[in-house]
């Protein structure tokens, strides 16, 4: 508690609140644009940060553009119903809906408030959850880690997309990505092909700049013609309510806010792939309970409370695992730590320890950017109404250069930018033939962290392989990684997932 | 569409596979060494990739690609491809650049002669905003090229 307290006397510079209230608005910026998610932000937005020369205020800017991110997300689904990411799903399916029948400030409003308390909830969660399971941490070994990131691999792979098959060969692809360039151990090169460059490996923002941006961008390019185009309109305030939301959605909203919240910091905090399956979750459950069912599909307030609440916890529940142990479960999660390495900061037990200073200003600045949002974003909807009216052409054509340039700054190498195109290529490929982008990162990134364990954990063992089976904490990992597997064919979990996209809806 | 990629991803897999193979030198694949995981990835990518072949040739998997046009975005991976080797390999500078590939994009991204002036005024502007921006305030090196900034 001390720590955190002093996590806010360190935020609460006037310099680092400039930060977070830069990081929030240019979140929601770029947020609100249609077809961008919070990963693809951070990941274009790195090397500027990486200017700052500040790993503190870098960080809380971090905080900042992803709370600003996911609520310009929101908006976006709300009002043009294009999610930019699979966990806006939820939200667009009754709040486009509620935009369409004049009731757009409503569900945007419901969206901010709910994303707040959310946030905050499960903001106080982490703050009480990541100092003791760091303490946890420290004494896991190189086989709980490898079986953890097993586990991770294995359940967003499973949970994420429809086919276990798609996901898979996702996940092998990332894979394959993260074993090019040079052995760290034994200084041997991997998959270079003969070409100098990627003896380093292929960085994770071109990565993420390739399967996003790029990727989006020829994606949306094949089929212009089918996307929504018109904005829902604003309708105008009505008296008698308060911040856009009468008495009765205050009554409809508060309830499925907590329930969300409880859904998705959970699984956040489990290796489940993140924000997917608790929005659903939450989706379902409060279509199934609601009083006013029949409004379900024509815009019910209750839809869109819920989602959001747990689409925002669940962010908090994510950062249990990528602070305390390393282990990124989402692909912004994935982002943020490659951010980490960015400043030598290596996420894990260690970080509590060697740089408490840093963690508790990170919880710190959660807090004040989840306040900053609620009091910036309601009053400037106007302003994020306009950047959503920016035409298409314009937009994606400034997608690429923004791309391009991002790459090259991260680099400066023509390789590399090629490689983000190639990469964008096949992401285009993946969109139309529905393979899930997720587990592809996760394979990034995971797939060096799971080999380094398991050959350090051989080393100290003499290469007797039996070490991944003696010790219970490994055991039970690795085992449920293998459940994972089996669970997406459980017939139940798949005919909830059909009611939640079904064409009732 | 599925099978086409069936096909891709299997022969790629078999392609990296062999790879994987011929990286093994003398003393085998150790479990502690750096061949071993390579083998499990191009091996897991070969058997997913059956796996996904089977599914595409028994018609499992349903088809969406009705409408859609894929010359375009070809195309614009092919200007972007012009962009990029532009900016390394020639004197022309990233503002000029920039201009010419932003105006080329919007044009094939937009639906047909309408709003030229727009797209042009956009180009412009953007282009040596990220100059100025990126080199004055960021310090952050950008191609100058033939332009006098």
């Amino acid at each position: 508690m001390n720590e955190l307290l002093h996590g806010f006397a360190d935020v609460l510079s006037a310099q680092n609140l400039l930060y977070a209230a830069i990081g929030v608005t240019i979140g929601t910026l770029v947020g609100v644009l249609p077809g961008i998610g919070p990963a693809l932000t951070i990941a274009l937005l790195l090397p500027v940060a990486l200017k700052l020369d500040d790993p503190t205020g870098t960080l809380i800017m971090f905080a900042g553009i992803y709370a600003g991110a996911m609520y310009g997300g929101s908006t976006t689904s709300i009002l043009l119903n294009t999610p930019g990411e699979s966990a806006s799903v939820a939200t667009s399916i009754e709040g486009y809906q509620m935009a369409l029948r004049g009731r757009a400030r409503a569900a945007l409003a419901t969206a901010a408030i709910g994303s707040f308390v959310a946030g905050t909830i499960s903001t106080i969660l982490l703050t009480f959850i990541a100092g003791p399971v760091a303490k946890l941490a420290v004494s896991f070994r190189a086989t709980d880690y490898f079986a953890l990131a097993v586990l991770a691999m294995v359940a967003v792979t499973a949970m994420v997309g429809g086919s276990l098959i798609r996901g898979l060969m996702s996940l092998t692809f990332g894979l394959f990505l993260g074993l090019v360039g040079i052995d760290s151990l034994t200084g041997r090169a991997r998959f270079t092909f003969g070409i100098p460059s990627l003896l380093d490996g292929v960085d994770i923002v071109i990565v993420i700049v390739g399967l996003f941006a790029i990727g989006e961008t020829l994606y949306i390019a094949s089929r212009m013609r089918d996307l929504p185009a018109e904005v829902a309109p604003l309708e105008p305030v009505r008296k008698g309510s308060f911040a856009w939301l009468s008495r009765s959605d205050w009554g409809r909203s508060w309830r499925p806010w907590l329930r969300g919240t409880a859904l998705g910091f959970p699984f956040g905090a489990l290796p489940s792939g993140g924000a997917e399956i608790p929005t659903f979750l939450s989706y379902t459950y409060e279509k199934r309970r609601s009083k006013n069912k029949e409004e379900f599909g024509k815009g019910a307030i209750e839809g869109v409370a819920g989602p959001e609440a747990a689409n925002n916890a669940s962010f908090s529940g994510v950062l249990v695992p990528l602070l305390t142990l390393g282990i990124p479960t989402s692909a912004t999660a994935a982002v943020m730590l490659a951010a980490f390495n960015y400043f030598d900061v290596a996420a894990g037990p260690q970080l509590f320890e060697k740089s408490p200073a840093l963690v508790w200003a990170l919880i710190a600045s959660l807090y004040i950017g989840n306040l900053m949002l609620l009091a910036l974003n309601l009053p400037m909807i106007r302003v994020w109404v306009k950047v959503l009216q920016i035409p298409r052409p314009v937009l994606y054509a400034g997608i690429l250069v923004f791309a391009t340039l991002g790459v090259y700054a991260v680099s400066g190498n023509i390789i590399d930018v090629m490689i983000a195109y190639a990469i964008g290529l096949v992401a285009m490929f993946m969109r139309h033939l529905q393979f899930p982008i997720a587990p592809v990162i996760l394979g990034v990134i995971l797939g060096p962290m799971m080999e380094t364990q398991f050959r350090r954990a051989l080393l100290l063992a003499d290469n007797d392989l039996t070490v991944f089976v003696r010790r219970p904490l490994t055991l039970i990992l690795l085992l449920l990684a293998v459940a994972m597997i089996g669970l997406p064919h459980l017939p139940r979990l798949f005919a909830r997932k059909r009611l939640a996209f079904g064409e009732e809806d | 569409m599925p099978k086409i990629a069936a096909g891709v991803l299997l022969l790629a897999g078999i392609g990296l596979f062999t790879q994987a193979v011929l990286a093994v030198d003398e003393r085998g694949v150790e479990l502690g060494g750096p061949t071993l995981a390579p083998l499990i990835v191009t091996g897991l990518w070969v058997a997913v990739a059956a796996a996904y072949a089977l599914q595409a040739f028994r018609a499992e998997i349903s088809q969406i690609t009705e409408g859609v046009r894929w010359w375009t975005p070809l195309l614009l991976l092919g200007i972007l491809i012009g962009y990029a080797c532009v900016l390394k390999y020639t004197v022309v500078g990233y503002v000029l650049a920039t201009a010419a590939f932003y105006f080329g994009a919007a044009r094939l991204l937009g639906k047909g002669r309408e709003r030229i002036t727009r797209d042009a005024i956009v180009a412009i502007g953007l282009s040596v905003g990220i100059y100025l921006v990126f080199t004055r305030l960021l310090g952050i090196g950008l191609p100058s090229g033939v332009l006098p900034l």
